[in-house]
């Protein structure tokens, strides 16, 4: 979508200024999201259009978010006719090398990537001191660099380096073998005794046995952006308990209408097609106690534990975009989404198109999910790190805070980024990296606690 | 004994390959002498290097086989049809030889030092003053000799002991004596688990045996599992660094101590050379962490296991250091494929701030803001006000025009007001101006209330 056209039946729109068409954008975003959790499709549809003259892919910031948002939301209605959703979905092309590429513009453009691969590197040294066998299992095996660094980190052990294994997980074969030579290549070069193993599995169907963890190895075990989706389920028994919740006074939420809106969206649609569309376990308001549990977070987490890592480090989106409305998701993901978008148009040019592509493929997409799906397709649900901190205390690990000197090197790489934005601290012995005041990214540390 | 490549040369020892005896009575018992102490009557010979590396001497002019003895060559070569010739022994008595090690610094150099056996000069020599030419491929374990490498073999990666604590031992010899000392290490490695700002400022040399231990002198090439018995003695001695772990002699066993110790110099030494704020040179970073008191980051930042770090000496290689100065904070940094961790210099440029070229606009971030204030400071509650919740309790920065606001960061459970939704949306729009005649726009059909999910 471009600027809007001379010809547009709203000639004022010519005169908004960048500021009050962001403004606008939010406005007419909470307004058609409002229609959307209500049911009110046609006046969904109204907003939608009049945010499709003023968002713009290639615009500015909020200009671009909103064309994602309502890309999402129109998503969300669309998934109501299962049929036409797939009709318009079924020809979809996945480009692997774009996908290659837009992973490795997000990792080199932005500094999140690299901070948590330098504080996971730094933990898993510090835990491997003196140990001579170590074997890695890396749950999203994409990035070369990061293991590239520890290499060279390790061979350079006075002791000498250790045997070093790395298991790589990932969906793609083709990103596994890359992964395989490049870092083979390495371990070469550097003259270590170094093992690749890859497993192609997605990480929810991931046979734990294909890991071949042996006894007597000192196991790491390290969690880029990975642990979410783990909490995607299949809400049926969730539902029960948690729809239509408008009763329960413990609940924060706004009584009545979108709470009861959103509930006959759903039992409309289940009408409708027979598929549970229900809201999914909520993680947000019905907290203090304990993060709603996900059998299969819990599984795996157990599983972990029952592996004795010697060290896992975790590192999450540190935003809470788990809640159980459409609403709560929404703001919230306006907020995080803002300030990652603010993050690319401090480094990337507007007319960049990896810049673009980083927006459509990488965020559009979590957007989208975040958005517009429900129950086991909602993979993106990002937490707090207060609730991981729980979840990972519940299945018997014990927090490692991560190191100063771990700190020091991942301050010294953002202040190399020149961009004054970014921030980083630490807090109970756990990372957090954010954009001006958004906390976006966490990075944490873990041993078994016996 | 096989032939030696001397002026005259020489006897055979044993040989019975072409039968024939030259002793009616079975020879007697060789004499041993006791180990350490050769024979006083014994003949000195100092063989050259060449000889003493030289394998398979003697070539096979047919099929160019090698072999290391002219006996086995002769044998080979009647197979071949070839006129063979077995020397045998000139006498019955020959004086026993002692053989000495040629390189004049070595120990075994010395008559009173010389080694009885031809085979073993030769292998001492080739372990200590040769290449090394074998290595095992699972742990990369050089060795000159190949018969020790081939030793090494049959027990690599064969572990048969391990500490609760994860480590591996070849030798049961080793894994006690760690063991003794790995039950102290485990309740210190509970309470150093908290790694904050350390304590390179308490240089306490107690026997946090399993970690915190100190070079020694060269530092311990990977040798055998020996070497991984840890030791109390702490002393420090300045090595080479760890680029070149290989090739040193093996360290005298009372002190073979696992370090990481020059992980943390390596590391300390790092982080100063990238902060740039260090002289730059490897001596005075090494100094500035072995100082007990030093206050400067290097300190700070090693590892509690590193605070057994007793005297401060000045590291004679400090060029050395370079390499593995570079490793944390370079290393990715070499651009493989132009991925790297640390940014190099020209990818900083291309990342600088790129506004000017565009249109200056509100971060989105501000206009969030913006659009919350706006929406909490309208009359009627719109439903802005669920802005006022999701962000951080400190002001937020103040960006390009927004005025500073205050979050209310402290509701988590307020209810909110529903209002009608033509009074909310005119209220919106009234502080939005043009998209006033919008918003109105969309004011049809069954009046939906702007009510608005807090989020906690």
């Amino acid at each position: 979508m471009t600027s809007p056209s001379l010809g547009s039946p709203y000639p004022w729109q010519r005169e908004l200024k960048s500021e009050e068409r962001g403004l606008c954008l939010i406005h007419l975003l909470l307004t058609c999201a409002n229609y959307v959790a209500a049911g009110n499709l046609e006046n969904a549809n109204i907003a939608l259009e009049q945010i499709s003259l003023l968002a713009s892919s290639d615009g500015d910031t909020m200009q671009r978010i909103a064309a994602y948002f309502t890309e999402a939301l129109a998503d969300r209605i669309l998934k109501a006719w299962p049929g036409l959703y797939k009709a318009l979905y079924s020809t979809r092309i996945s480009s692997v090398s774009e996908e290659f590429l837009v992973r490795k513009v997000f990792f080199e453009m932005l500094p999140f990537l690299k901070v948590a691969y330098v504080l996971t590197n730094q933990a898993i040294i510090e835990a491997m001191e003196e140990e001579k066998m170590v074997h890695i299992i890396d749950l999203n095996s994409s990035e070369p660099a990061q293991w590239i660094a520890l290499l060279h980190v390790l061979s350079a052990r006075p002791e000498g380096p250790p045997h070093l294994r790395i298991t790589g997980v990932h969906q793609r074969k083709e990103v596994l073998d890359q992964m395989a030579h490049s870092l083979t290549e390495e371990a070469e070069r550097l003259d270590t005794p170094f093992q690749f193993n890859p497993v192609v599995s997605k990480l929810e169907t991931l046979d734990f046995e294909k890991l071949h963890v042996k006894t007597g190895e000192a196991l790491a075990i390290s969690s880029v952006l990975q642990f979410h989706s783990l909490l995607s389920s299949d809400d049926d028994f969730h539902r029960k308990k948690f729809s239509l919740e408008s009763k329960n006074p413990n609940r924060v939420h706004s009584p009545g209408v979108l709470q009861m809106g959103q509930g006959t969206l759903g039992e409309l649609l289940e009408k409708d097609m027979g598929k549970g569309y229900s809201p999914s376990p909520d993680s947000t308001s019905s907290s203090p106690l304990s993060p709603v549990g996900s059998v299969k977070m819990d599984s795996f987490l157990n599983a972990f534990w029952g592996l004795t890592p010697k060290i896992m480090v975790v590192t999450e989106q540190d935003s809470n975009h788990n809640g159980s409305t459409l609403m709560e998701r929404l703001f919230e993901a306006l907020y995080s989404y803002a300030a990652l978008f603010d993050c690319l148009e401090s480094t990337m040019s507007r007319t960049s198109l990896e810049r673009m592509k980083v927006e459509k493929m990488l965020f559009g997409e979590e957007i989208k999910n975040i958005i517009a799906c429900e129950g086991s397709e909602r993979k993106e649900r990002h937490e707090k790190l207060e609730k991981w901190i729980q979840r990972l205390d519940l299945a018997g690990f014990g927090n490692v805070p991560l190191s100063y000197y771990g700190m020091l090197q991942a301050r010294k790489l953002l202040q190399g980024y020149g961009c004054d934005g970014y921030r980083i601290r630490e807090e109970n012995g756990c990372v957090l990296m954010s954009w001006q005041d958004r906390p976006l990214f966490s990075v944490s540390a873990w041993r078994c606690r016996k | 004994m096989g032939d030696l490549d001397l002026d005259n040369s020489s006897s055979l020892v044993g040989s019975t390959a072409s039968g024939e005896a030259t002793f009616s009575e079975p020879p007697a018992k060789k004499k041993r002498n006791l180990p350490g102490m050769p024979d006083p009557e014994a003949e000195v010979i100092a063989l050259s290097p060449k000889t003493l590396m030289a394998t398979n001497r003697f070539v096979c002019e047919i099929c160019n086989k090698g072999f290391q003895r002219d006996q086995n060559l002769q044998l080979h070569r009647r197979g071949h049809n070839l006129p063979w010739k077995l020397r045998q022994r000139t006498t019955t008595e020959v004086r026993k030889r002692v053989y000495v090690c040629p390189e004049t610094s070595c120990v075994h150099h010395n008559p009173t030092r010389a080694l009885g056996d031809l085979t073993g000069i030769k292998k001492h020599f080739c372990r200590k003053h040769g290449e090394k030419k074998w290595k095992c491929e699972r742990c990369s374990k050089k060795y000159a000799v190949q018969s020790d490498w081939k030793a090494h073999m049959k027990t690599c990666g064969t572990r048969e002991y391990k500490c609760d604590c994860g480590t591996l031992f070849s030798r049961r010899d080793s894994f006690i004596t760690h063991r003794a000392f790995c039950d102290a290490l485990a309740e210190e490695s509970a309470k150093a688990q908290t790694l904050g700002s350390s304590q390179l400022a308490n240089p306490n040399p107690s026997p946090n045996a399993g970690k915190a231990v100190v070079v020694a002198s060269p530092p311990p090439p990977p040798l055998t599992p020996s070497n991984n018995v840890v030791s109390p003695a702490l002393s420090i001695q300045s090595s080479e660094f760890p680029e070149n772990p290989v090739g040193l002699s093996p360290p005298p066993p009372a002190t073979t101590c696992l370090t990481s110790t020059t992980t943390a110099i390596s590391t300390t030494a790092t982080t100063t050379t990238s902060t740039g704020n260090c002289s730059n040179t490897s001596t005075s970073v090494f100094a500035s962490i072995f100082a007990p008191s030093t206050a400067s980051q290097t300190s700070a930042a090693a590892n509690s296991s590193y605070s057994n770090i007793v005297s401060s000496s000045a590291i004679p290689s400090a060029s050395a250091m370079e390499p593995t100065s570079l490793s944390l904070s370079t290393s990715l940094y070499l651009s493989n494929n132009g991925s790297t961790l640390f940014p190099t210099a020209d990818q900083q440029d291309h990342r600088q701030y790129v506004a000017s070229p565009q249109a200056p606009a509100m971060s989105a971030t501000a206009l969030l803001q913006k659009a919350a204030q706006m929406g909490a400071a309208a009359t009627s509650g719109s439903f802005l006000r669920g802005f006022g919740l999701a962000t951080s309790s400190s002001p937020p920065q103040a960006q390009d025009s927004t005025t500073s606001l205050q979050w209310s960061n402290n509701s988590h459970s307020h209810q909110h007001k529903r209002d009608g939704s033509g009074g909310a949306a005119a209220t919106v729009a009234a502080g939005l101006g043009a998209s006033s005649a919008l918003l109105t726009d969309l004011m049809m059909g069954p009046p939906v209330p702007f009510g608005v999910i807090i989020s906690p």
